[in-house]
């Protein structure tokens, strides 16, 4: 249980990662790797910030901050100076690399004895459930600790999503939006397609590096290597998601980012725990993605060809 | 008020593919003015109009609307006060976003885009009234992504659109051209509606000689990046589709005879 528990949380906290990749890569069409570095960008500097007794959510916020400016200067790279989409990310990336070991002033920075924001939910969790540190319930013993971490993490990831939900429904929102729909014609309704398209990326790595930030507070530590694959686990979260909603409406959209997450998290854990070797992790993953995006066109032509 | 000064465009310039677009094209059009736009392929009419609406900045010369010099302005400001309608009918519209959605972004048109509500009751009532007026049963479904319409529909929308806050000038780029004749003939109807209900100045290119004749109070015949004849006041009134196509026959002729003549002339006097 502790286990399932755990992957449900990590899903959760790796949602702000899907909804993040979705906006690019789905809404603005825009392939976007600056994620491997935003998110151990955010990851490094709230850590840094922990190390230095700054408040934890203070150091939670600046980290999405700084996903933020990566995610703008992708951005600029692509509409001021031109550069390939795919090409700019991979530039800031490649620097975020440098920048992080720079923040961190090391490879690994551990938490484990630092205050941070699992502090405040573990001091809450004494007080509204007192002294016993194990309950049980559907007749699990499960560890209050990690219970009171998963509904945390709910509560948080479901405001962030509603509030991007209603973000998408303003003005600037749904600017943003038929940027990624019809450059064109927002163009010719008096939008500059440059700032949205930088404005929308600041967001999306924003939202990574914020969780970066949460997830090196949940696992005790920020490691230079931890966004390495990172991308292709958001869309296999993002595919899932569309798998498990239907490509419908904005709202479910977004459920479905946060349910892909958690889903593809527990689906990890329990291949790891049937005995796959974690070396192979991101090796399959990969094919995942690459059948999920191949399959569709597939299997109709196949359907084309017999029927 | 449009003022284009001796505006100038080459295309590829310097290289083997090297097109003159637009040669020195000069072109006043009063407030309320409704003009026709007619041209060969490749005579420079979308380039004319693009060059207007921003779509690229002209080499030399100066373009003016509403007393602004907008010569510089980036084609996303000069969309205050322009209005626009592709010929695709695929351009003008969000395929993937509601009918309301896509109406609320053409009211916000040139306004800065800040953190209000895109769509409020007041608004979604606008829109049914004025989608009603349409005929195309289209103000119950505003919540449908404009995706599942017909060209005919989007085209109309994007008009409507286009039109929604009266711009200083509307932009018609061969609107109906990818469209089945009965809705060409519709959309055709409404551009005439909005037109003359808001006074709208206007700048359509078309391939049709006949909207050239039955619209429009003034027709630019235009060739190889220049305005060849200018057609107003009582010799527009005369104008008949026979006409026009005698003078595109004209310019057809003068085309084959310039590069012989300049072989026979070579050849004499080299």
């Amino acid at each position: 249980m502790t286990l399932l528990i755990g992957a449900m949380t990590i899903g959760l906290i790796l949602s702000l990662l899907a909804l993040g990749v979705y906006l690019s890569f789905r809404i603005f069409n825009f392939p976007d790797i600056t994620a491997e570095g935003s998110i151990t960008l955010g990851a490094a500097l709230s850590a840094i910030l922990l190390v230095k007794h700054v408040n934890p959510v203070l150091a939670t916020a600046a980290g999405f901050v700084a996903g933020a400016l990566a995610g703008s200067l992708t951005g600029v790279l692509h509409t001021k100076f031109k550069i390939h989409g795919l090409l700019s990310g991979i530039l800031v990336m490649t620097a975020l690399y440098s920048v992080n070991l720079h923040v961190m002033g090391k490879s690994n920075v551990p938490l484990l004895s630092e205050t941070t924001l699992l502090t405040y939910v573990e001091k809450m969790t004494v007080k509204i459930f007192g002294g016993a540190a194990r309950f049980s319930a559907f007749g699990w013993e499960i560890n209050r600790q990690d219970a009171t971490v998963l509904v945390a993490a709910l509560f948080g990831i479901s405001v962030i999503g509603f509030v991007l939900y209603l973000f998408f429904r303003t003005n600037l929102g749904t600017s943003m939006r038929a940027t990624g729909d019809n450059p064109s014609m927002i163009r010719a309704l008096g939008v500059s397609v440059d700032a949205m398209i930088i404005l929308g990326l600041a967001l999306s790595n924003g939202l990574i590096a914020l969780s970066g930030a949460l997830l090196a507070q949940y696992q005790g530590f920020a490691d230079v290597q931890m966004g390495i694959g990172m991308v292709v686990w958001g869309l296999a979260s993002v595919i899932i998601g569309e798998a498990l909603v239907g490509v419908s409406s904005l709202g479910l959209l977004i459920v479905g980012a946060v349910m892909g997450s958690i889903l593809f998290r527990l689906l990890v854990a329990i291949a790891l725990r049937w005995g796959l070797n974690p070396n192979d992790l991101k090796l399959i993953t990969a094919f995942f993605v690459f059948s999920a995006l191949v399959l569709p066109g597939f299997l109709k032509k196949f359907k084309l060809r017999t029927g | 008020m449009l003022q284009v000064r001796a505006i100038t465009k080459t295309f590829y310039p310097g290289t083997p593919n090297e097109v003159q677009a637009l040669r020195n094209v000069d072109l006043t059009l009063e407030d309320g003015g409704f003009v026709i736009v007619l041209g060969t392929n490749g005579s420079g009419k979308t380039t004319l109009l693009n060059a207007v609406a921003g779509t690229f900045f002209v080499d030399h010369g100066n373009i003016s609307l509403d007393g602004k010099n907008i010569t510089r302005w980036p084609e996303h400001r000069r969309a205050k006060l322009i209005g626009r309608v592709f010929q695709n009918p695929f351009s003008g519209t969000a395929p993937n976003m509601s009918i309301a959605e896509n109406l609320a972004l053409a009211a916000g048109r040139g306004r800065s885009r800040g953190l209000g509500w895109a769509l409020n009751a007041n608004l979604r009532k606008e829109m049914r009234d004025r989608i009603r007026s349409l005929n195309m049963g289209l103000e119950d479904r505003l919540d449908n992504a404009i995706g599942t319409l017909s060209g005919g529909q989007r085209q109309a929308l994007t008009l409507l659109m286009a039109s929604w806050l009266k711009p200083s000038l509307l932009l018609l780029d061969e609107h109906t051209a990818a469209l089945d004749p009965k809705s060409a003939d519709q959309v055709i109807r409404l551009s005439q509606q909005i037109i003359s209900r808001q006074k709208q100045t206007t700048l359509m290119v078309t391939h049709s000689m006949q909207q050239a004749v039955n619209l429009g109070d003034r027709i630019i015949m235009m060739h190889r990046g220049q305005i060849l004849h200018d057609l107003q006041g009582a010799e527009r009134g005369r104008i008949r589709v026979e006409d026009l196509l005698a003078r595109f026959d004209d310019i057809r002729r003068r085309e084959q005879l310039d590069p012989s003549v300049a072989e026979m002339l070579r050849r004499n006097y080299v």
